[in-house]
């Protein structure tokens, strides 16, 4: 650790595995963090938001923080967000769901390239779903860099296509330093998905900024109850119970109103009923909302409504309590763990729990006896911020980076010990090839010879917020730098 | 609002205050606390059916029986093939276990509440009359279908649809054949009758491979339901008769089906018993809900 932060005077000395015991618990060191995933802006979604989020907030903690994802279309190459945020568009094919082929070693020369130039001492990867994450961790364990894994989703264990990928998470995670999950259920999942110590394991949930999300009571029409479902209409969103919610609904409550903000193929559902009942004017589908917009539509209703079939964390549900909504939502996943119960309707996922819950705020809409949405928002708004969230990844980094990372020999035995006789032998050998090939990379291009990057953020950044021409230099030099 | 700032991992643990699991609420543990209650909502093994050997051995005849049907069928296809059986006899005995057969589903479908019965014996007849007439119709173009194929390829193409057949069929609810399967079955009688040296050949294999695929399953599927002591002995006839048919043509056959159908009745049993304590299924919270109702009468 010491040493890799020494390593722009004595670049030599960079390929150290372990952090020298002396210097392990300091707690105000900063860390030159790499964020990789596969799903970044101008991808939409949790992730995405969460990496972008937290990059900002450990930045404003004085940490050097870059991104590395995949090119998205024409945007490949270095590109500089807010702040001196660097990212890094990779360019790796994308094979399904934006999320990139593995090949396992194919992304080592570049990866490499990332982790030497901006001297990153903590590679964090994003998401189980994100093969690039994946790679990144094992590269890293390969060159003797810290790791940290967030899990932001659910898995089951019953079928096949789970069996195989919860193997790949146990080869994957069974030598990372620290995981970090959304929440308390999701932890257990990923506890015993890839049977890891759960001590290694911590729950740091999402943030919602809640100065996006305040509530503007004025936008609401008095003469109906208007219900606001934002969401992607998929299957495991629970459109279909949406489905069945509405026409119950609309015919006991001539004054119910549906705004339904989202995209995707259960979209015809809602379109079916709408057009069964003649529900036209009082089911609107806004189609695909970008985030800005996301408030705007949230504002108008009295009641956020959330059908998912599971969920790991759901900001959702806080980004509409943060408007003052009243939230009815299903009991799956970590949702039971987000909002205290006074500002959630709790219901089971089916057609019948959901229309009661709903009935109920409804009588207490009728009544008055609902809470007003500056007194919710109010009390949402303290609940979760990202820079919470960046205090306690940070305690994660400052941990991780006092630990040693495995060296090849106890890493191959680590895989054999923890993955099975199979997937641990043939895994054991792909670390042994990927540890040839680093070594060969490094005998074509040594690490000392490899040009350092202009730090933008961090204890020496040069970003300074002021005039656009010295915003402009320092991105011309750093990409001058990446492009060399 | 005075949180207790102690998080992170490894920080020191915090009062006496039990853990909650909830996030909204800041406690006094560090990140990477671990409860007591951690994993407490795991559940094991839910639901689980303990399977009885013999119960299963049972249930597996039927797998077993229909693999018989088949050797049966191909014996006959062997023997017609050979000319030593004329079609004549063989579509008298089909007409005989027809009739024997329908009469037998008709008496034990009235043991049944005829509740779900809606076809009328007319209805029957009228599908048995087009079925046999259009198959008469067509048989000397069924003769000659595969007439410019080489007989290596309709054996195989035969042997791969039977194949599918077994793998296909659906053994939970034979009574509706599924179209897969059917479908293979006849496609394969259609191969094997187009070999055989005569139109009327042609239709009575036709006529004995929709007995045997379509209405023999519906009547098993009866006698299962209503006659479970009869249809296991019907199952080890069938067998028997399958193994003894293959074996006056082909004793090595014969030997391969009895030891297919040892293992699949009596050896795959006891593998799922033996290996069934095993079972390590795990459920919990993060299990995608399943929807249970019927939504579908809001769209109709």
């Amino acid at each position: 650790m010491g040493q890799r932060r020494r390593a722009v005077t004595n670049p030599s000395s960079r390929r150290v595995s372990g952090a020298p015991a002396d210097v392990a618990r300091v707690p105000s060191r900063k860390h030159n963090i790499c964020m990789v995933s596969d799903f970044f802006y101008p991808n939409m979604g949790g992730v995405e938001s969460h990496i972008y989020q937290l990059s900002q907030c450990l930045i404003e903690k004085g940490h050097k923080v870059v991104i590395v994802t995949h090119a998205y279309g024409r945007r490949k190459g270095v590109r500089y967000l807010t702040n001196g945020l660097k990212v890094y568009y990779l360019p790796l094919q994308v094979m399904y769901n934006q999320s990139t082929a593995t090949t396992c070693f194919h992304s080592l020369p570049l990866l490499r390239c990332v982790f030497v130039r901006e001297r990153i001492t903590v590679v964090h990867a994003h998401s189980s779903f994100s093969a690039m994450g994946h790679d990144a961790l094992f590269h890293a364990k390969t060159m003797g860099l810290n790791t940290v894994f967030t899990d932001h989703s659910l898995f089951g264990f019953a079928d096949v296509s789970s069996v195989l990928t919860n193997k790949l998470l146990t080869v994957s995670l069974c030598d990372t330093n620290h995981i970090v999950c959304v929440s308390y259920t999701s932890k257990e999942n990923t506890v015993l998905r890839a049977a890891l110590d759960p001590k290694i394991v911590s729950v740091i949930p999402n943030a919602v900024d809640p100065t996006d999300f305040t509530p503007d009571p004025s936008q609401r029409l008095d003469d109906r109850i208007t219900i606001v479902v934002i969401s992607r209409l998929v299957y495991r969103k629970g459109i279909d119970l949406l489905g069945g919610i509405i026409p119950e609904l609309c015919l006991k409550h001539p004054d119910l109103h549906f705004l339904i903000g989202g995209e995707g193929p259960k979209r015809i559902v809602l379109e079916e009923v709408r057009e069964k009942y003649q529900l036209h004017d009082r089911v609107r589908l806004l189609g695909a909302l970008e985030h800005k917009d996301v408030r705007g539509v949230l504002v108008q209703g009295h009641i956020f409504l959330n059908t998912s079939l599971t969920e790991a964390f759901c900001m959702a549900i806080v980004e509409g309590a943060s408007c003052g909504l009243q939230v009815v939502s299903t009991r799956v996943g970590g949702i039971p763990e987000v909002l205290p119960n006074d500002l959630i309707t709790l219901c089971e996922p089916t057609v019948r729990s959901l229309c009661a819950g709903l009935e109920a705020v409804i009588a207490q809409h009728r009544s008055g006896s609902v809470p007003s949405p500056a007194s919710v928002h109010a009390r949402v708004r303290s609940l979760y911020t990202w820079r919470n969230v960046a205090e306690r990844t940070e305690k994660v980094y400052d941990r991780v980076s006092g630990e040693e990372v495995l060296p090849l020999d106890r890493r191959l035995r680590r895989l054999r010990a923890y993955c099975g006789p199979v997937a641990g032998t043939i895994f054991a050998l792909f670390a042994v090839l990927d540890f040839l090939l680093l070594l060969f990379l490094q005998w074509l291009v040594p690490d000392r010879v490899m040009d350092v990057a202009m730090d933008a953020t961090g204890p020496h950044g040069l970003w300074r917020p002021g005039p656009s021409s010295k915003v402009s230099g320092t991105k011309r030099a750093a990409e001058k730098d990446s492009s060399s | 609002m005075s949180v207790v700032r102690v998080m992170g991992p490894d920080s020191a643990p915090g009062p006496a205050v039990p853990w909650r699991k909830v996030l909204w609420e800041r406690q006094p543990f560090p990140d990477n606390y671990v409860d007591q209650r951690f994993l407490e909502e795991l559940r094991r093994n839910e639901g689980i059916r303990q399977y009885r050997y013999w119960a299963v051995v049972k249930e597996a005849g039927f797998v077993g029986q229909q693999l018989s049907c088949v050797a049966i069928f191909i014996t006959l296809w062997l023997y017609m093939e050979q000319g030593l059986l004329s079609p004549e006899r063989l579509l008298l005995t089909s007409l005989v276990c027809a009739l024997l057969g329908y009469g037998l589903h008709q008496a034990l479908t009235s043991q049944m509440e005829s509740g779900c019965e809606l076809r009328t014996r007319l209805a029957d007849l009228q599908s048995a009359t087009i079925f046999l007439s259009f198959t008469f119709g067509f048989s000397p173009v069924l003769k000659t279908l595969t007439e410019s194929v080489s007989t290596d390829t309709v054996y195989a193409m035969s042997a791969v649809m039977l194949l599918a057949h077994l793998v296909s069929f659906p053994y939970a609810h034979p009574s509706t054949p599924g179209s897969l399967s059917l479908n293979a079955a006849l496609f394969a009688s259609v191969c094997l009758a187009s070999r055989l040296p005569g139109a009327l050949h042609t239709f009575a294999m036709l006529s004995c491979a929709l007995l045997v695929f379509a209405m023999w399953p519906c009547l098993l599927q009866r006698l299962r339901e209503n006659a479970p002591s009869q249809f296991t002995g019907l199952c080890v006839g069938v067998c028997i008769g399958g193994v003894g048919g293959l074996g006056s043509q082909s004793p090595g056959g014969a030997v391969l089906l009895a030891l297919a159908l040892g293992s699949v009745t009596l050896l795959c049993p006891l593998l799922l018993v033996m290996l069934q304590r095993h079972k390590d299924n795990i459920q919990g919270p993060w299990d995608e809900a399943e929807i249970h109702e019927d939504i579908s009468h809001f769209l109709h």
